[in-house]
């Protein structure tokens, strides 16, 4: 799991390029990762103001719908229009082509509740380690079982 | 020991049975709530719809129009469900409770823990399923013709299908349990294309409450089994309670901005991508 030196990273997974006043924002490779495959994405439309902490999407996945939090406060100013033809992007190339908007930020001292990369993966360390506990075991005991054989499968 | 609240089973109208789901939903991001168990039915046959669905392209709006089901959307993602002869549950809690999980994988597999636990106080042998694939095709928009890593199956055939949403440190999980299976009723209100080929597929991928525990159970066996499977395999005890003034209030709100509206029944504010 990568985590690039050169942009900051929320608690909520999320990530901020900053360039001047310019942020380019998207999700943290442990993010895509978590969500399993990515199958749809909404987001504020262009000069949507947004709000550090406050949504500013949202993204489906297998079995999932959860908000895209932004990292930044601003204006949106360039929506990832390469999403509407592969969402799967997102799951091959977070930090790269699956970047999601761009964003004129209003106060650049907001970046001080920011992770740099080494803080966010202790972060991540931390949240691994809590649900690894908190985990009932008596669930251990349940039995799993593989779906139904491919003849079978609804077509 | 944690104690939650159960919201008994009653039958609400479609639109209210989603408002109240969401209402708990948003009103535990705003106030630390203990989580919520509810259980519901549905007063008339409806298709509910996943967030990202689109109406026009993966349900028979027409028929469904033409024999008074209604359509409701969701606030979480997957795929469609007819209700009607079903039991659906809700369940609301913090990411960061001590008995779940911040990994969705893993929330699915302890409230299907609590669910196989119920299912086989009914007479139900129900297992997770631990590598599922998607369904295709036209059925491929109902709900039940995919089975999903931790979903439930019986005898080999999907018997609840679940849908999660989260945000502000929050998830919301509702799925549904059938009593019954109609497929040709399923097939001609959810597939778009020649419906009479699908019904077989789905007879071979679905299966009911009755079929897996005889015609005699009742929803209301089946509501207190699920939630002793909740309380012991958690150890919690559940305390009856209603939905809250709060709650309610939220629930008007949401049923005048969205969920009486075609607007957002209909066309939602997704729009599909890539797949």
């Amino acid at each position: 799991m990568s985590f690039p030196k050169d942009l900051l990273y929320s608690r909520d997974h999320t990530w901020a390029g900053i360039d001047g006043d310019i942020a380019t924002v998207g999700i943290t490779d442990y993010a895509q990762d978590k969500l399993d495959e990515i199958l749809s994405i909404e987001l504020f439309p262009v000069d949507s103001p947004i709000e550090q902490g406050e949504p500013f999407g949202i993204i489906e996945s297998l079995k999932v719908t959860t908000e895209l939090i932004s990292p930044v406060s601003g204006y949106i100013i360039s929506v990832n229009e390469d999403l509407a033809d592969d969402v799967g992007i997102l799951n091959s190339d977070p930090y790269d082509t699956g970047w999601m908007i761009t964003v004129e930020v209003r106060d650049l001292e907001e970046m001080d509740h920011l992770l740099d990369a080494e803080a966010y993966a202790d972060y991540i360390d931390e949240v691994e380690v809590t649900d690894s506990e908190e985990v009932d075991p008596l669930l251990d005991e349940e039995e799993d079982v593989d779906y139904m054989d491919e003849s079978e499968e609804v077509s | 020991m944690d104690t939650w609240r159960i919201i008994p089973f009653e039958q609400y109208d479609p639109f209210e049975n989603i408002a109240i789901d969401e209402a708990i939903f948003r009103a535990g991001r705003e106030r630390e709530m203990p989580p919520t168990l509810r259980f519901y039915g549905w007063k008339r046959p409806a298709v509910s719809l996943g967030y990202f669905q689109d109406a026009e392209k993966e349900i028979n709006c027409g028929y469904c129009r033409d024999r008074g089901i209604d359509i409701v959307r969701r606030p979480t993602g997957g795929r469609a469900v007819l209700h009607g002869d079903d039991l659906t549950y809700s369940l609301v809690a913090g990411e960061d409770n001590p008995h779940f999980s911040s990994d969705i994988v893993e929330t699915y597999r302890i409230i299907s823990g609590c669910i196989i636990r119920g299912l086989e106080k009914s007479g139900v042998v129900a297992k997770m399923v631990k590598e599922g694939r998607p369904g295709s095709g036209s059925a491929g928009a109902f709900c039940f013709a995919a089975a999903y890593k931790n979903e439930l199956l019986a005898n080999g055939k999907k018997i609840c299908g679940s849908a999660q949403v989260r945000a502000k440190g929050m998830f919301l999980q509702h799925g549904s349990l059938l009593m019954d299976f109609d497929p040709v009723a399923v097939c001609a209100a959810i597939t778009t294309k020649n419906a009479a080929m699908e019904v077989e597929k789905i007879k071979a991928s679905v299966t009911s409450i009755r079929e897996n525990a005889g015609d005699d159970i009742g929803i209301d066996t089946l509501c207190r089994n699920i939630a002793a499977g909740f309380e012991e395999v958690l150890n919690i005890r559940l305390i009856e309670g209603g939905v809250s003034p709060e709650e309610e209030t939220i629930r008007d709100s949401l049923l005048e901005s969205k969920y009486l509206s075609d607007r957002w029944n209909m066309k939602g504010r997704g729009t599909k991508s890539g797949h």
